[in-house]
């Protein structure tokens, strides 16, 4: 089985670890796949315009950058850990009503996609590129303003468009997931050094990008694990 | 104001103390650098036969260390002709059995074998994790390492010579710690490379007392055997300084290797940090007893501070504390640059920030003689000998009641 995390966060976005030493943290510790995300800001409103301010964003201008950084490390990750290691980002789209904030992983990612586009562009953006397409911490109910409750109460109509749902993310774990049945991987939502901690995707595949997406898609070899030292 | 001279006296004891603790590291180096002069200029192309003893390599792994992929690759990669490296978990879930597996593959021409089977035989994790591999090793020559250590290319060239004399019993080495990232690790680091290092090597120079690190112990299974073999350790906390102590006693030389190995340190949060030393003073409260106070007292940025906290903070009180935390960062810095350590200088800032918390970490063997260690509690005896703590009955609330604490904090 492949242990993976898709869902990870550098210095090019709100993570506390660079790009280089978070690929290192997760190839000392055996990981088989992982996919840095970092955020994707729409910046059509003041809370995106701030992100963006503090570079806490990939934007299109630094876009080509990311990509090739990854690659680069990518390479070296493979050499060094036998780790695949895949391109990608967090659209977050956030709003002030939790109602309306989502967080979309497109993994595998190849041209820049806008957090502002609607979602429904965005979806078709993504399948163009031959992403996949996973809705990140789907709340179903809110607790506190951090959450992101759009995809949840619009699965009917777009789920159709969504690869996998998370169905655990760092600590939580979304149980509407299971009894929906709907495809799951479970990841990190990796920020800081003691995030490795938490809830995986195991694999049963094997380890190239073409694979892992099929697996994921077709929720057939899938399982998820709480990773503990 | 008499006890105020009181603490001043206790101050320059320690720091007297702490100047001899780098003396014995300069003179512990300095002797290495005038060991491989004359082995260079007099001796070039003696190799003995000894430096091509076929060494077992026994690693016992448990959970992620910082840097454990690297770690454990470093050992694949040594300058030495025949030896075996034997990775032993206790089951296969653990998360070091994944990295182990990659390892294997990564260097399919050595001679790697990894052992997952459960064993209980004792109550100390790492020797009941030693014993099966310890059983599976095939050389005359044991080598107990650490998962958390990283060493050169010719770290078992360099230890192994010691071996040549028949009368060595066991060669350990000096740890330096080093890629501090968080505060937790940085302050592990700075303890590792001045108050364990420096007190290490003033052992070994000034007192001849045998205080041996497990991070890296060389024997021959001979020697192991006549003082008991593993088993004899399977119940004490401080299975190293056991083992060297019952060496000594048995007529053999405890050596300390002129070889620094590296244990990285990069993500401790401050509660593992504070954990260990608290593990590590009971250990040393059971073993040392009485002797345990030197330790308090040759901690001169603790014993400058306590007269601000205990008499007053004044000017002539806080300017003490202050130069004496400033001539201790000194010290730190020197040590640091003559173990060629990959610190930042200014991080040496706060090593009295360090000083401090382990003073005060310091009291707390004196109230408690209970140790969590990998899940399990027990009570630490004479000799660091374990027991289980007692799961009913009065003491057994004490521990229940902490629990429930940390359960709903957490």
């Amino acid at each position: 089985m492949l242990l993976c995390d898709f869902h990870i966060h550098t210095k090019y976005s709100d993570g506390s670890v660079e790009l280089r030493k978070t690929i290192d943290i997760f190839g000392q510790a055996g990981f088989d796949v992982i996919a840095i995300t970092d955020h994707v800001v729409n910046g059509d409103n003041a809370i995106g315009k701030l992100a963006r301010r503090f570079r806490l964003s990939v934007t299109e201008k630094n876009f080509d950058e990311y990509i090739s950084n990854i690659k680069y490390e990518a390479e070296r990750a493979w050499n060094k850990y036998e780790m695949l290691v895949i391109a990608g980002v967090e659209i977050s789209k956030n709003y002030i009503s939790t109602e309306k904030s989502a967080h979309i992983l497109i993994i595998d990612i190849k041209d820049f996609i806008p957090a502002c586009m609607s979602y429904e562009k965005i979806f078709l953006e993504a399948k163009r590129q031959d992403a996949l397409v996973v809705a990140c911490h789907p709340h179903n109910m809110s607790d506190s303003s951090r959450e992101t409750l759009f995809l949840w109460k619009n699965r009917d109509k777009y789920a159709k468009y969504i690869d996998a749902w998370e169905i655990a993310n760092r600590d939580d774990v979304f149980n509407v997931i299971s009894l929906k049945k709907y495809p799951y991987i479970a990841n990190s939502d990796f920020h800081k050094p003691r995030h490795l901690y938490s809830w995986k995707t195991l694999l049963n595949c094997e380890k190239d990008i073409a694979a892992i997406k099929k697996c994921i898609r077709h929720n057939k070899g899938v399982a998820i694990t709480l990773f503990r030292s | 104001m008499e006890i105020f001279y009181i603490f001043v006296g206790l101050t320059l004891f320690g720091l007297i103390a702490y100047g001899l603790q780098i003396w014995a590291v300069r003179s512990h180096l300095k002797e290495t650098e005038i060991e491989k002069n004359i082995e260079k200029k007099v001796i070039p192309d003696r190799v003995s036969p000894s430096h091509h003893l076929p060494i077992s390599i026994l690693k016992p792994l448990k959970g992620l260390d910082d840097n454990l992929f690297d770690n454990l690759a470093s050992f694949c990669e040594l300058d030495y002709p025949e030896y075996e490296i034997i990775f032993s978990l206790q089951n296969h879930n653990d998360p070091a059995y994944k990295v182990a597996r990659k390892i294997k593959d990564k260097y399919p021409e050595k001679n790697i074998s990894i052992i997952v089977e459960k064993c209980d035989l004792g109550l100390n994790p790492k020797v009941n994790n030693l014993i099966p591999a310890y059983k599976a090793s095939k050389y005359d020559y044991v080598l107990i390492s650490d998962s958390n250590v990283m060493v050169d290319r010719d770290y078992l060239k360099e230890i192994v010579k010691h071996m040549e004399d028949p009368e060595v019993g066991l060669v350990s080495n000096i740890i330096k710690g080093s890629g501090g990232k968080t505060i937790g690790s940085i302050f592990e680091n700075l303890h590792m490379n001045t108050f364990i290092m420096g007190s290490v090597c003033f052992l070994d120079k000034f007192l001849k007392m045998p205080c041996v690190i497990g991070k890296s112990m060389l024997m021959r299974k001979t020697d192991l055997e006549a003082i008991g073999g593993l088993i004899a350790v399977k119940d004490v906390l401080a299975e190293d300084y056991i083992i060297g102590k019952e060496m000594h006693k048995r007529g053999k030389k405890v050596i300390l290797s002129r070889h620094i190995i590296k244990n990285v340190n990069e993500y401790w949060g401050l509660k593992k940090f504070l954990n260990r030393h608290t593990r590590w003073g009971k250990l040393r409260w059971r073993i040392g007893g009485i002797r345990y106070v030197s330790e308090l007292i040759s901690n001169p940025v603790f014993m400058s501070w306590l007269p601000v906290f205990i008499w007053e903070a004044s000017k002539l009180t806080i300017s003490f504390a202050l130069l004496i935390s400033l001539i201790k960062v000194m010290g730190d810095l020197y040590l640091g640059k003559i173990t060629s350590s990959d610190s930042n200088p200014l991080v040496y800032f706060l090593a009295p920030v360090k000083d401090l918390i382990i003073g005060f970490i310091w009291f707390v063997p004196l109230f408690s003689n209970t140790v969590v260690w990998r899940g399990n509690r027990f009570m630490i005896g004479r000799d660091s000998i374990l027991t289980h703590c007692p799961e009913t009955g009065m003491w057994a609330w004490r521990y229940r009641i902490i629990d429930a604490i940390k359960t709903k904090v957490a």
